[in-house]
């Protein structure tokens, strides 16, 4: 599905490469105005900064020339005045291009999160969701990074470095291109460190990595570690995790300081010729002291200007690998998509209809689910029954059209697949396995179930039907209150009636339960179970559950062994007809017998 | 309420001091041991910016000598023939130095950063492995109290910010401050008017620095702790697409998605205002104060108080003296994260271990014969609610005994307390004669063989995994255990072999593959007592049937002591016992306890697994 690449970016060619960002540069280009201004900037504060250094050298050279110094007055509020300047347009041009890069920034996580919405469930089986996290998250700052701050610099570099030489040039040719060369070695220095130092930095975060890791399986089979008695040996291998991170430090201490060295030592021999070849001309007096500080000072501002063009370019490798994987998410294509002439139901009676259904993952030896046809009359109620891994939630994914299945299932009598999803999914509600959910206040969650905000009456109606009144009211904000990381934890139980509540929030016409009963009590379940049979009259549910007792009631019981349907049936039949059933459902009846010993 | 939530998220992370003497003294203890590796970083850091002040001094004096010295020379010839070369060969003599000094700069500033992470690595890696040894000492229910994800955090980035600590924090700061007084000094020499100017202004750029080091600090935090909120809510909904999809409320998450990110916009807006404000204000600051050297500099040049040559020092010098006061900031945030960090691990240091070894332990007798005894043993994790009372049993050298009953009746309390996890309350427990609490614990624990119900493998090779650094486990062992286990086919399938690299947890292999596994590598150090918590996890019948054969093998002539969930295991124990609540109800064999109809019977009928 996605690739499964990380820190080395795949041989693209290099036009295809500068297109991937050139898309990229397109969604900053949509803020033209705001760019514009803060491009506009940069000019302004590079011809203050090199007219500051003019007027500091000219001043010297005046005082060579034994000028009275009453001048400094003026030239000191002057200088001052052209600083603030300079510093009004900085902060400008700031705002509007790093500001502009969040919006992009901002824009772009928009629209992968919104393509990862609309993707299919077969695809987020498939992905790890730490891999696609890192793409939103690390991948969209690389490449904003590049475009953003990146541009901003590269800018203010491409009118500072030529503008000062030219300045510089003017003043002594020879001076200017000897002191030019050292400086390019701070760009060259630049473009081949960096992607070393990524490099090694890369291998000091995998073995922090691997650090993490080792602590992890240790702390985690804690157990183990102590009952065998490997505390000792443990600590050994801890230490060599950690003496391997030692090893990447230095490698990578090397490295940066070899750069480190190298650029402050291009930048003083820069010098070199401004001391000698500038010295001459003084003593030659074809040069003032001034004109001497101006090489100075230009020089040294001129500095930064020419390693944020190096690291620029060593940033850029980077930036494109991102640029593709972020491309590779926003070119995914549906599979379950509406057909074009999608129909709604006017009223949808919940009648469901399978016919020869059977799905295979994707890249999966054998089908999860093959052969399964049967009728689900309207109002009625089918249980899905089986061991671990028989199929169970994958036939109740394919409903909802979760997944696409092969084979045919119709509600009321049209296929699923030529309804719109609005009205297939709008007529169903899940309670899923997990039972997932948000954290958010109570009252969001079962919100969500509802197209619109629910009043007071119609929540407390769903608490009450869940049995969860008395718990809802113990919560210290109630209705309001937050659960979940931050707020108060439900136990598997609640959870489980909660999410409940949210399905029955949607007034469903088909309701699918998932297992959803299994960690509440049975005497919580056949409330439970009474209850929505009351206020559901006229409601098709399907339920799975691994408790046989959840599904006795139901009209027709399904059990599946292996993706394959063993028997369908009432709770009576199958107790004569299947032998698994006949087991199981004698072992539940004694394990109850036994908890109440 | 998205932004109040957000504002409150912003409050949360709680600030700690930036100085803390106790703390610092705490950590010096772990920094005395490397004093050499310190003392070093000083003297390269104290070179470096000797040589760092040496170059702009050779440029006055370059100016101040020949250059100077060839104009008032012309001066005086008023117009006749002027030979330069004798000043040119000295201003060659300047330029050589100025590049004999730039090269050494060179040179010291590469060996700089690298004794520098030489340095704090050495003290880091120390304190690592000191803080990942101290907790592994520490009580089973600790590690049940903690999520393993903060412990991981201890020895990582807590770690991490400790090293920083060292690299760039105290050595730098203390450094710099020695930088910033000796510039002074030297100001101060070059030209007292104009260095009291720049003493003057000075503070000016400090409280710059200060004021914004509190300012860049919130609104990090509260960029962080948004962008966290952002990235969990994703994976919340990553997590949850299922339900987002069948409620088709994909534009409702999209929506809220909207507003976190704009949250987390909202705080990188104020982010982004507070940096374009600092460097500006920065720059203008130092403008200021250059201005003013040259407003009061102009003066003393023209009145003859300092050479050109002074000024264009003056000059220089000043920059290395700006540059440690405008970072003085950033370090001193470094200095906040570093010590709340050191707080968390010292926490961790300060938990003592509560199962001390005894002062003189017993090493195993050898040979170990595997006599167990539990005499009158009552354990409670809570004195409130007692998990055993007054439990005795034996097990007599190459017995099995079984333990049956229903969950929580205190089974595998009784293996945690036989592995010394924890101490019995009252009574004692005796290995061949001796109180557990007296013998050599590692020692015999290495000589147990041990079975878990979480089939824990370890990543590494699946040759690491049968030794598990047991020194009596020979190549020979192994390959028996093997074999008798039945493993061998299953190793062998591997691409590896016995080199195989196993992924996390073992996921590689099986359910029943593990169980499989972790049976041979009980067997391989051909334990005299055996400890044996049999998986409740299902697997097929053929697999089940081999696990079955490599159980009866482990049990085989030797001491054992077994929760039982297989109906051959517990058929064939030579005693059963079974509890109820903590207390021990019926003992006898199989048959005797079938025959009895009690409590047993029932359990029997229902968690005892047949084959299909």
């Amino acid at each position: 599905m996605l690739s499964r690449l990380h820190h080395e970016p795949p041989p693209s060619r290099e036009p295809e490469r500068v297109r991937r960002l050139l898309g990229f540069v397109r969604r900053f280009l949509r803020h033209r105005r705001a760019l514009a201004f803060g491009v506009a900037c940069i000019p302004v504060v590079a011809a203050c900064d090199i007219r500051l250094t003019l007027w500091f050298g000219d001043a010297l050279t005046r005082l060579q020339a034994e000028e009275d110094p009453a001048f400094l007055k003026g030239l000191f509020f002057a200088i001052l005045g052209v600083a603030a300047v300079q510093g009004l347009f900085r902060y400008l041009q700031r705002w509007w291009i790093v500001g502009v890069s969040r919006k992009v920034e901002a824009e772009l996580k928009q629209e992968l999160f919104d393509k990862l919405e609309s993707l299919p469930l077969a695809f987020h089986v498939q992905s790890r969701s730490g891999d696609i996290i890192s793409r939103l998250t690390s991948d969209v700052e690389n490449v904003r990074m590049l475009i953003g701050p990146g541009s901003m610099y590269v800018l203010g570099s491409l009118f500072m470095v030529p503008g000062s030489l030219a300045v510089l040039f003017h003043i002594s040719p020879g001076v200017t291109l000897a002191m030019s060369f050292p400086l390019l070695l701070v760009t060259v220095a630049m473009m081949i460190m960096t992607p070393k130092l990524q490099r090694h930095s890369t291998a000091v975060q995998e073995s922090l990595a691997e650090i993490a890791a080792r602590a992890q399986e240790s702390f985690a089979g804690v157990r183990v570690v102590k009952g065998y008695g490997l505390v000792r040996h443990e600590i050994a291998r801890f230490r060599a995790v950690s003496e391997t991170n030692r090893t990447h430090q230095l490698k990578l201490a090397r490295v940066s300081g070899l750069q480190d060295a190298w650029i402050h030592l291009s930048y003083d021999l820069a010098f070199l010729p401004v001391l000698v070849v500038g010295g001459w001309a003084m003593i030659d007096r074809t040069l003032a002291v001034g004109d001497l500080f101006k090489f100075i000072d230009l020089g040294f501002k001129v500095f930064w200007p020419v390693i944020a063009l190096g690291w620029i370019a060593g940033l850029f490798p980077r930036a494109v690998a991102s640029a593709q994987r972020i491309d590779e998410v926003l070119d995914q294509r549906s599979e379950i998509v509406e057909a074009n002439d999608a129909r709604t139901l006017p009223s949808v009676a919940g009648a469901l209809a399978l016919r020869e259904v059977s799905y295979v993952y994707a890249g999966a030896a054998r089908p999860a689910l093959t052969g399964i046809t049967l009728d689900v009359p309207a109002g009625t109620t089918l249980g899905v029954v089986g061991p671990t891994g028989s199929g169970k939630s994958t036939l109740l994914n394919l409903l909802g059209r979760l997944f696409e299945a092969q084979g045919e299932i119709r509600l009321d009598g049209v296929p699923v697949k030529s309804l719109t999803l609005d009205c297939l999914r709008g007529a169903l509600a899940y309670v899923p396995q997990d039972s997932f959910l948000f954290s958010d206040t109570y009252r969001a969650n079962l919100e969500f179930g509802a197209d619109g905000p629910l009043d007071e009456a119609a929540l407390r109606g769903l608490v009450e039907q869940v049995a969860m009144t008395s718990e809802v009211n113990a919560f210290p904000s109630g209705l309001e209150q937050l659960i979940g990381e931050r707020g108060v934890t439900l136990s598997g139980g609640q959870r489980q009636r909660t999410c409940i509540a949210r399905a029955l929030a949607r007034d469903p016409r088909v309701l699918i339960l998932d297992d959803a009963l299994s960690a509440v009590d049975t005497e919580t379940e056949s409330r439970l179970l009474a209850s929505l049979r009351r206020a559901g009259r006229g409601r098709t549910v399907v339920v799975a559950a691994h408790r046989l007792g959840t599904v006795r009631a139901a009209e027709q019981i399904l059990v599946l062994r292996e993706g394959r349907p063993e028997a369908l049936g009432t709770h009576e039949e199958l107790l004569e007809r299947s032998r698994w059933y006949r087991e199981t459902w004698e072992r539940q009846r004694m394990s109850a017998e036994l908890a109440e010993l | 309420m998205a932004n109040a939530l957000a504002e409150e998220l912003d409050k949360d992370e709680v600030a700690t001091k930036a100085w803390d003497s106790a703390v610092l003294g705490r950590l010096w203890r772990f920094a005395t041991p490397h004093r050499g590796k310190f003392a070093l970083s000083f003297a390269i850091l104290a070179c470096l910016f000797f040589l760092e002040l040496a170059s702009p001094w050779m440029l006055k004096h370059a100016i101040d000598g020949p250059i100077t010295a060839a104009s008032t020379a012309r001066a005086a010839l008023e117009g006749g023939e002027f030979d330069a070369s004798p000043y040119l060969r000295e201003l060659a003599w300047w330029g050589l130095a100025y590049l004999v000094v730039v090269l050494l700069a060179a040179v010291f500033r590469y060996l700089e950063e690298n004794q520098l992470t030489r340095t704090g690595q050495a003290v880091v890696t120390d304190l690592r492995a000191h803080l990942f040894a101290h907790m592994q000492a520490l009580e089973l229910s600790w590690f049940d109290r903690h999520p393993t994800g903060s412990l991981v955090t201890r020895v990582t980035n807590d770690v991490e910010n400790l090293n920083e600590l060292f690299t760039s924090g105290l050595i730098v700061l203390l450094f710099d401050m020695i930088k910033v007084a000796v510039v002074l000094v030297l100001l101060f020499l070059v030209s007292p008017p104009l260095a009291f100017l720049v003493l003057v202004l000075t503070p000016v750029l400090i409280g710059v620095s200060l004021v914004f080091r509190g300012g860049a600090r919130r609104a990090h935090r509260s960029v962080r702790a948004r962008l966290a909120r952002l990235n969990g809510y994703l994976q919340e909904v990553l997590s949850g697409i299922r339900v987002v999809q069948v409620f088709r409320r994909e534009q409702r998450v999209s929506r809220r998605f909207g507003a976190q990110l704009a949250d987390v916009n909202e705080a990188h807006f104020r982010t982004i205002q507070l940096f374009a404000l600092f460097f500006p204000i920065v720059a203008w600051v130092t403008v200021l104060i250059q201005a003013g050297v040259l407003w009061r500099g102009g003066y003393a040049i023209h009145g003859h108080a300092i050479t050109f040559g002074d000024f264009i020092l003056f000059w220089f010098w000043l920059q290395v003296f700006v540059g440690p006061i405008r970072e003085l900031g950033e370090r001193y945030n470094v200095l906040q994260s570093a010590f709340a960090s050191a707080e968390r691990i010292f926490l961790i240091l300060d938990t003592p271990a509560t199962l001390a070894e005894p002062a003189a332990s017993r090493a195993l007798a050898l040979p170990f014969r595997g006599h167990v005894r539990f005499e009158h043993v009552s354990f409670a994790y809570d004195p409130r609610s007692p998990v055993l009372s007054e439990l005795s049993f034996e097990i007599p050298p190459g017995a099995t005994v079984a333990l049956v009953g229903a969950t929580g009746a205190g089974k595998s309390t009784i293996v945690n307390l036989l592995l010394r996890f924890y101490d019995p309350t009252s009574g004692r427990i005796t290995i061949d004669g001796v109180d557990l609490r007296e013998l050599d614990t590692q020692a015999f624990r290495e000589r147990l063989g041990l079975v878990l119900q979480e089939d824990f493998l370890f990543t590494g090779t699946v040759r690491e995994n049968l030794v598990l650094g047991r020194a009596h486990v020979s190549p020979e062992s192994m390959a028996r255990a093997l074999e008798v286990s039945a493993a061998n086919d299953i190793v062998q399938r591997l691409p590896m072999g016995l080199d195989t690299e196993l992924a996390e947890r073992g996921a590689t292999l099986s359910t029943g593959e593990r169980e499989l596994i972790a049976i041979a590598r009980a067997l391989a150090g051909n334990p005299a007592l055996v400890i044996l918590d049999e998986a409740t996890s299902s697997v097929d019948s053929a697999t089940e049937a081999r696990i079955e054969a490599a159980t009866y093998e482990l049990l085989r002539a030797r001491s054992a002591l077994v929760v039982a969930h297989r109906l051959s295991t517990v058929r064939r124990a030579d005693k059963i016992l079974v509890l109820h609540h903590g207390k021990l109800r019926e003992s006898g064999t199989h048959a005797e306890l079938l025959a009895h109809n009690g409590i047993y019977a029932r359990l029997h009928a229902l968690q005892f697994r047949e084959p299909e």
